[in-house]
């Protein structure tokens, strides 16, 4: 049911109508998103196209509030999900959107899809959460770096450890870390599993190695740009 | 969702609204010594004032940073905010809970500043609905004497960032004439009980009071 913000006339083939191309990594955390997009920038650009990296809740207004918050863990549910929505609506209305029409290749590194995902299993309604992101370009191409949740597990152990939201401690799944993490993240997965359809995701599989990964997005974002959808 | 329905906790909640320099809060402040003269305590919020989001609107207005649509996500984060920690809470346990400014100012405003109305609506789905909303209407000319009598209007609450007018004053009567203009429509649509704002202070309190007294007695809340 989600209506994306109202289509630009400046360029019919992209998704938005904006001239430039909005790509979107989603996935998890722990799901290599960064690394594959600091790659595709370096790549785009020697194919010398202008690349802007927009990362989620990267707001300078938002984000220290969002950090604070989160550490005093004082906020409720529906707070949460308005102070990120206020974030993304500034980093849109000042990165985002100005890119676009300079026609420029935006990789955003999470969109709207990730607050759907943890909204909704803290209890948002799906309805209201997309009414509320109404206000988003449609992406020309949505990858989702997909993971098991054992690997995600493994990965995140490994490397910076268990979080308390990554782990959805705040939801009071369990007291238990590890156990919180695999409920949380089960759910998370699942939500990102309801929307491939909804949303047109093109799903990569996240356990394959970094290089794998990066082929398979350069191919499909070649076939993109190759059908002449930018100038 | 939760603002389509008489909510069922055993509080009350009574709203202010109007333009600023309506008098609205000079209304609430007296109708405020009322209630605690004879119902015990109550309990009063403010629009804007939560103490994690209002530093970051400030700092942001005098930048002069954000959009119509940001502003309006700021004040829902804020409301939100307040709306869990203070208003909820408070019905619950059962208080009568007085807001200076409720979504319907929100709703006015957003949609004065060009944001789209059901979108904003849809936003505030998640606010409990007042057992009583008032809507303290007053001519633009008489607002603007009011709080202008000895300063120009601020940046904001002129609309200036619309760009309506370089004239503070002059903007200030467009944007505010719109506002007005939108609280207009929600007398009927969300059955605003309204108030002439340029009646005595005196006048509108005792009507004010009355219109409390029969909401409490319809609740079968006794007013000693």
């Amino acid at each position: 049911m989600m209506i994306y913000a109202e289509k630009e006339n400046d360029n019919p083939k992209t998704k938005h109508g904006y001239p430039g191309l909005l790509i979107v990594i989603e996935g998890t955390d722990g799901a290599g998103r960064s690394t594959q997009i600091q790659r595709l920038r370096e790549w785009l650009a020697v194919e010398s196209y202008g690349v802007v990296v927009t990362e989620w809740k990267s707001s300078p207004i938002m984000s220290p509030v969002i950090s604070e918050a989160k550490d005093r863990n004082l906020l409720n549910a529906t707070t949460f999900s308005l102070l990120y929505s206020s974030d993304f609506a500034h980093r849109l209305e000042n990165i985002i959107i100005p890119a676009l029409k300079a026609g420029l290749v935006v990789l955003a590194d999470r969109y709207i899809y990730t607050a759907f995902a943890r909204d909704v299993v803290r209890g948002i309604s799906p309805i209201w959460i997309r009414k509320l992101y109404g206000f988003a370009p449609e992406p020309d191409l949505v990858f989702y770096l997909k993971m098991s949740c054992n690997t995600l597990l493994k990965r995140i152990i490994a490397t910076s450890g268990l979080d308390y939201h990554e782990s959805g401690m705040d939801v009071g799944l369990s007291t238990d870390f590890y156990e919180s993490f695999k409920i949380y993240q089960r759910r998370i997965l699942a939500e990102y599993s309801k929307m491939t359809e909804e949303f047109n995701f093109i799903t990569i599989n996240g356990g394959q190695s970094p290089t794998t990964i990066q082929t398979q997005l350069r191919d499909k974002i070649k076939e993109q740009i190759e059908s002449g959808i930018i100038e | 969702m939760r603002f389509q329905e008489d909510h069922q906790l055993p509080g009350t909640l009574i709203c202010v609204e109007g333009i600023d320099g309506s008098g609205k809060s000079t209304q609430l402040a007296l109708l405020k010594e009322w209630l605690t003269s004879t119902m015990g305590q109550v309990i009063f919020t403010e629009w804007n004032s939560s103490k994690l989001i209002s530093r970051t609107t400030k700092k942001a207005k005098r930048k002069n940073l954000l959009s119509p649509r940001t502003f309006s996500l700021l004040h829902a984060v804020d409301f939100a905010d307040r709306l869990e920690q203070i208003i909820v809470p408070s019905l619950k346990a059962g208080f009568i809970v007085l807001a200076d400014r409720y979504v319907y100012t929100a709703f006015a405003r957003d949609v004065a500043r060009g944001v789209d109305f059901t979108w904003v609506q849809n936003m505030y789905g998640f606010a409990i609905r007042p057992d009583l909303s008032v809507y303290f209407r007053v001519p633009v000319d008489i607002s603007l004497e009011r709080i202008c009598y000895n300063r120009a209007p601020k940046y904001y609450e002129a609309g200036m960032d619309l760009g309506l007018s370089h004239d503070p004053y002059e903007s200030y009567r467009i944007f505010q004439g719109r506002v007005i203009e939108q609280y207009d429509k929600m007398v009927d649509s969300f059955g605003l009980k309204q108030i002439d704002a340029t009646d005595t202070i005196h006048h509108q309190q005792l009507l004010f009071r009355n219109i409390v007294k029969d909401k409490l007695i319809e609740k079968g809340i006794e007013i000693k």
